[in-house]
């Protein structure tokens, strides 16, 4: 029987190296032995998504290899997510997500609503090519306390602003998140935002960087 | 303006002064305000629209059209218009079949928007031969066209499922050849293959995939005696070597490298090179001033095979 440190390092070894029956087999060995499904998410599933990041980062990855990755993080989270207690799961918030009018790049997008799907969080997916007004209205329908919009192309991009404009105007207090690459920090306040995808380069570095992040806001929380 | 001086730089040699390509695009149909749709459907308007960024910035290149949807419309991808854009490629035939089993042709002269771009190249050709402008032809690379072709799973298939992804590439390619030959046909004295995504894999895959399948276009461009390029965007780094090795003439970048970087290297393989003004920061947003963008992208370029251009 194997322990739940050696599950977790098949779950992280199998999302670095895509191994997707690894992930499987390891997520649903967890499961049977009764291993805390929610840790079994957080350390390994995405402790080996933030070893991904890194090696993207460090040009050893590139978006095949990240996406492939990816494909084997759902497969665990598939198994492991509907075991986490109700009181673990409780949706940390809530965010509506989407590629923005006119651009349907979306592999940025999905990184970044995986990193949410991760955490728990309810994720609103408005998919690509969204047209503008649908962010605020998906937004006032579910209340979220984030939106995250996605550009790969800087004329699709100026269309940020514009939905910035229309839910700050709404609801002040929602945190705009932006991502893609063409923006940078002085974009996001150029137009009004909250949060950016820090690297400029791309959604996809900064979405699985977040994932670092919020491991760190769950354990704070179950401190 | 100065054709010339164009081809020389994209072939790699020194120039009295970098020539200077807007890559205008859509931007064309601002310039005439008209709605980019409209310009991009309607011969004469393209015509009237390219023509006149030409004149405008003094430019001693310009594209046809800088829309990497005409490939995939014209073998039978959808595509959404949008009046202050380029269209977007909506439908992906080889999703789930090979481009034979999906029954995909080869495009003719026929073939989607072809037709309204054989015309308008017949209408700008001559003027802007009168400018001493070359029309460039810019076709989407092999990559970037399987992409359109099969949706993102062709970024997992070069792994998962080489021969599907292998097959769908090949087929890419040819259509670029074909498009390329389009292209010597209507005059341009520059052709480039444009693979953006190229940049998002590792080098061995791209030598795999997407060296031998720019075979083709580029045997075609050089046998027309035309002059080659490849366009590539984003942070190419790691496959920069093989731009440079992949056998066109030269290469364009765009604002995410460092132009010191790449100036050495087109220099090392004897290609041209072009871009890197900041098409976002300075041209767009004018978050950086456009004027000290330029003064730093012709110190860096210099005077040996570089194309003064944006990213």
């Amino acid at each position: 029987m194997a322990t739940k440190e050696e599950l977790l390092e098949l779950l992280k070894d199998g999302v670095i190296n895509y191994k997707e029956e690894q992930v499987k087999e390891a997520a649903q060995t967890a499961v049977d032995d009764g291993h805390p499904a929610l840790e079994m998410i957080m350390d390994g599933l995405a402790a080996g998504m933030e070893v991904v990041g890194d090696l993207y980062e460090r040009h050893e990855y590139f978006v095949p290899e990240v996406l492939m990755c990816a494909d084997a993080l759902y497969l665990g989270l598939d198994i492991l997510r509907p075991h986490v207690p109700k009181s673990d799961s409780g949706a940390v918030a809530q965010v509506v997500i989407g590629s923005i009018q006119g651009d349907v790049h979306d592999i940025g997008k999905n990184l970044v609503k995986m990193m949410f799907d991760v955490a728990g969080w309810e994720v609103h997916d408005l998919g690509r090519d969204v047209p503008l007004e649908n962010f605020v209205k998906e937004q006032l329908r579910t209340d979220a306390e984030v939106v995250a919009m996605s550009a790969m192309m800087t004329t699709t991009m100026l269309g940020m602003k514009k939905v910035i404009q229309m839910i700050k105007e709404k609801n002040p207090n929602v945190a705009i998140m932006l991502g893609g690459a063409p923006v940078t920090q002085d974009v996001a306040n150029l137009f009004g935002a909250d949060g950016y995808a820090e690297s400029a380069g791309n959604a996809v570095q900064e979405g699985i960087k977040m994932i670092g992040r919020l491991r760190e806001y769950e354990k704070k929380k179950a401190d | 303006m100065a054709k010339q001086l164009l081809i020389d730089a994209y072939r790699g040699k020194r120039t009295a002064s970098p020539p200077w390509v807007p890559y205008a695009g859509v931007h064309c149909a601002f310039l005439i305000n008209e709605p980019a749709d409209k310009m991009l459907k309607d011969p004469k308007l393209l015509a009237k629209g390219v023509v006149n960024a030409a004149k405008r910035y003094k430019a001693d290149g310009i594209p046809l059209v800088f829309d990497l949807s005409v490939e995939a419309n014209s073998v039978g991808c959808e595509l959404k218009w949008w009046g202050d854009n380029v269209p977007s490629v909506t439908t992906h035939p080889c999703s789930n079949k090979t481009p034979a089993d999906a029954g995909l042709k080869l495009p003719t002269k026929e073939s989607g928007r072809w037709p309204v771009l054989y015309e308008a190249a017949k209408i700008a050709k001559p003027q802007l031969d009168d400018l001493d402008c070359v029309l460039m032809g810019l076709f989407c690379g092999p990559l970037t066209l399987a992409s359109h072709l099969a949706g993102v799973r062709i970024f997992t298939d070069l792994y998962k499922n080489p021969d599907f992804a292998h097959e769908v590439i090949k087929f890419a390619g040819e259509v670029g050849a074909i498009a390329a030959g389009f292209y010597a046909e209507m005059g341009s004295e520059i052709i480039a293959i444009v693979d953006p995504v190229a940049s998002q894999i590792k080098s061995e895959t791209f030598q795999e995939f997407v060296t031998p399948n720019s075979q083709p276009a580029i045997k075609v461009i050089h046998d027309a005696g035309k002059t080659s390029s490849f366009f590539i965007c984003g942070d190419c780094t790691k496959v920069m070597e093989d731009v440079c090795k992949i056998g066109t003439h030269g290469f364009a970048i765009d604002e995410q490298l460092n132009m010191n970087f790449v100036r050495d290297l087109a220099r090392k393989h004897e290609v041209g090179f072009g871009g890197n003004l900041k098409l976002t920061l300075a041209l767009s947003l004018g978050l950086l001033s456009p004027r000290e963008d330029a003064i730093v992208s012709l110190a860096a370029g210099g005077h040996i095979g570089y194309t003064f251009a944006p990213g």
